[in-house]
């Protein structure tokens, strides 16, 4: 990749150079991987060669500025490794096998912190992840740009639209020859994108090195859907996957705990680490049932607030199953909407088991299997709470 | 094809004609053959609480106006259940089982042995003042004279006025309160006290002046108590003694009914002494007679006892069992007495109920499941249910 952004002739120029290169980029491949459009220059700059010729005044000014970002980048990495051998140290751990995940483990340890934001919590990282990539020069010595679309403002971006209707065309060439021939596209190679999406703008800015703005994000995910909507799509699958993201979350959620009997043959599902605000309940839901309900040995009136009841009774209702299972919940914490919140979200959990996929699809559109993670918002000084203000008074 | 049809709407229309005809006959031999119009099947025409047996369980029967007024007047039901009564334009009370059960003890027991003491306990909001309107108006047409406090916890928490008893040191006289009881006394006797023509057995000297000599009728000595507010106290307890005797003497029923007969037994009051310390219910001078007229030391009558929740103050409320609430003083009191547990509708009650809100145009919106909807809100507690349904 360094060829292709310096330029042949400095390659040719200064073979060392070329070399370092390879041996400070090989311990670091990850974020290599995170940013492949911005690490090109950013290291290594100011080759003797260069200085030599004539230079542009802009290219002086890049040279400069790169090399102080690499003398930074460089000390901040020194430390970086240091403190990690201090902290292995200080945890009794070996400091060649330590990761970043101990880093953090001993960081936490080390320096406990109650501040609500994470980001504002003590946090030890390798300085590539915390200063962000930076683009790298984008012309040559004498001020001519490397990139043909240098002038577009936002090269990556661009290309990247290029090199998608390259593909698209490719396939619909493709596509076209196998017709002629009278063949099919192969069903068992289709391309699966179900459980995947597309990468979200902030994400592929990262990836590109480029702010764009909507509309160009827009014209990316119309490209893109087009590329992948093409029946031969699985043949520029390595493409494809470059810019799409799994959905881990949801395809966890779809996996439905299957009932257990118990000793009087029904069935029942019992849904532990039920949480909502500081309430945290478990909720046993057997079928068939009379519509019983137990909370904490009582029945419903354990929750005196109709809205209360309204909550418990909600998912039951929502399902058509109030009156037809049976209810048992052990709740404690909080207060009682917190724990009404708590036992409904382990009754609509425990409910997928008996109802079917359709209803579980519209329980989670209708929130009912989403945990509420809000939680008390803390008072703030100088107010009379979180958000109230003390009355104005003139004087 | 079309034959076929025929010969089954036919059949189906003959078979609806029958099932109503099944109906009628059972209507008819629910209802008193008095009344075989047609009425719904919440309702009964059996107004006279003394003829309700299991048959009419969770129906409602109506109060005739003029009864109500007698009885209710001064209180015996609760006062959102009045309003309710106000906006139906009638006065309907179910038929349910503690009260049925109650008044079968009350029919099998005999009178001449010591009095028996019922008392009511349950939940909140279950019916236990309701059932004991039920059981005073089965008293009210049976000749029984009604000693009725619609709600003991009103003089223990909020009396009108607290003054100290002339006679007795460090009492307390409730004057105010015991001339409405006296008041509420006589509305619901008045007729029968005329009738029955009832004489005091001794004088009683209220001051150097005033005396109600021995031989005066029981009227004369409960307008004395409502005329001069400042010995209503002394006359109620007059008037319970006078009471107790007369029926020991078989000369009158009595029919005791105390809402909130826990009140009696609670630790503190609300009322201030004149050294600014809250006294306890023994020392208000309203207590003792009540007291008194519930032990078993008379005949010729019953004594029907509530003990409530809602009567006890913050931190006496964690059961409604009649040991809890009564206290050990109380239990003794009490002891033997029969416990009728009062407790949530059955279903049946419970969709008699809606129908009868659906009757009186009372639940406007029904989306479909509201009834087993509103089941599950409420729990089945007519208190709960009252509410819920406001709204709808």
């Amino acid at each position: 990749m360094a060829l292709r952004v310096f330029g042949l002739n400095i390659v040719k120029n200064n073979r060392n150079l070329l070399q370092n290169a390879c041996k400070s980029r090989a311990p670091m491949p990850c974020y290599m991987a995170a940013a492949p459009f911005a690490t090109d220059v950013t290291v290594q700059a100011a080759p003797a060669a260069v200085q030599k010729q004539r230079v542009s005044k802009a290219m002086r000014a890049y040279l400069k500025r790169a090399t102080e970002h690499d003398e930074f980048m460089k000390t901040q990495h020194l430390e970086f490794q240091i403190g990690k051998r201090h902290l292995a140290n200080m945890m009794g751990a070996d400091a060649e096998t330590f990761t970043q995940e101990d880093i953090d483990e001993a960081i936490s340890y080390l320096f406990p912190s109650g501040l609500y934001d994470q980001k504002a919590r003590p946090a030890m990282k390798s300085p590539e992840v915390v200063f962000p990539a930076r683009k790298a020069a984008e012309f040559d010595e004498t001020g001519r740009p490397f990139h043909s679309m240098f002038y577009t403002g936002k090269p990556n971006f661009f290309q990247l639209l290029h090199d998608i209707v390259e593909e698209t065309n490719k396939l619909a060439d493709l596509e076209e020859r196998m017709l002629r021939r009278g063949n099919k596209p192969d069903e068992n190679q289709k391309l699966e994108i179900a459980g995947f999406q597309l990468l979200p703008k902030d994400q592929l800015e990262l990836l590109l090195v480029e702010s764009i703005a909507d509309i160009e994000y827009s014209n990316f995910t119309n490209s893109m859907d087009r590329l992948i909507a093409s029946p031969y799509a699985y043949k520029s699958k390595a493409f494809i996957e470059r810019y799409m993201k799994p959905l881990m979350d949801q395809s966890k959620q779809l996996e439905v705990p299957k009932p257990r009997i118990d000793e009087e043959g029904r069935q029942y599902i019992t849904t532990y680490e039920c949480l909502r605000k500081t309430a945290r309940a478990d909720v046993t839901v057997r079928l068939p049932g009379t519509g019983k309900i137990s909370i904490n040995g009582k029945d419903i009136s354990y929750f005196e607030d109709e809205n209360c009841r309204e909550q418990l009774l909600f998912p039951l209702q929502f399902s058509e199953l109030l009156g037809k299972v049976d209810v048992e919940a052990n709740v404690e914490g909080g207060g009682p909407s917190g724990q009404a919140g708590a036992i409904r979200w382990g009754i609509a959990m425990s409910l997928r088991s008996f109802v079917d996929q359709e209803m579980i699809e519209s329980m989670r559109l209708a929130g009912l299997l989403t945990r509420d993670y809000r939680r008390r918002e803390r008072k703030k000084f100088g107010q009379e709470g979180a958000r109230r203000k003390y009355t104005w008074k003139k004087r | 094809m079309k034959m076929i049809r025929n010969r089954f709407g036919s059949l189906s229309r003959v078979s609806a004609q029958l099932q109503r005809h099944v109906q009628q006959m059972s209507t008819n031999a629910a209802a008193s053959p008095a009344e075989g119009a047609t009425i719904s099947e919440f309702r009964t025409a059996v107004s006279n609480p003394g003829e309700h047996s299991a048959m009419q369980v969770a129906k409602f029967y109506t109060i005739p106006a003029e009864q109500k007024k007698q009885i209710f007047t001064g209180g015996g039901l609760p006062k959102q259940y009045e309003q309710q009564i106000k906006t139906f334009t009638e006065a309907c009370l179910m038929v349910r089982n503690p009260a049925l059960e109650l008044l079968q003890y009350i029919k099998d027991g005999d009178l001449t042995k010591p009095v028996v003491r019922y008392v009511l306990y349950g939940e909140n909001g279950t019916g236990k003042t309701l059932t004991m309107a039920h059981v005073l108006h089965y008293g009210a047409l049976n000749d029984f004279l009604l000693v009725h406090v619609p709600w003991a916890p009103n003089w223990m928490k909020r009396p009108k006025e607290a003054s100290n008893a002339a006679g007795q040191e460090g009492m307390i006289d409730l004057p105010f309160d015991a001339a409405a009881w006296l008041v509420h006394f006589k509305t619901q006797n008045g007729p029968l006290l005329q009738r029955l023509q009832l004489k005091t057995s001794k004088e009683y000297v209220w001051s150097k002046r005033e005396s109600t000599p021995a031989g005066s009728s029981l009227i004369e000595l409960v307008e004395h108590g409502i005329a001069r507010i400042k010995y209503a106290s002394e006359t109620t307890a007059a008037l319970i003694a006078e009471l107790k005797q007369l029926s020991t003497a078989g000369q009158c029923k009595v029919m005791v009914a105390i809402d909130g007969f826990n009140a009696f037994f609670h630790p503190v009051t609300r009322i201030f002494s004149d050294n600014k310390q809250l006294v306890t219910p023994d020392r208000v001078t309203l207590t003792q007679p009540f007291l008194d007229i519930t032990n078993y030391d008379w005949t010729n009558g019953v004594c029907i006892l509530s003990v409530d929740k809602i009567a006890m103050t913050e931190g006496h409320m964690d059961s409604y069992m009649p040991r809890y609430l009564l206290g050990k003083e109380g239990f003794e009191h009490l002891d033997p007495f029969v416990p009728i547990h009062v407790e949530n509708y059955t279903d049946k009650e419970f969709h008699s109920y809606i129908s009868y809100y659906l009757d009186r145009h009372w639940i406007n919106k029904t989306p479909q499941g509201f009834e087993e909807q509103l089941k599950f809100m409420s729990n089945k507690n007519p208190y709960s249910l009252m509410q819920l349904v406001k709204a709808l």
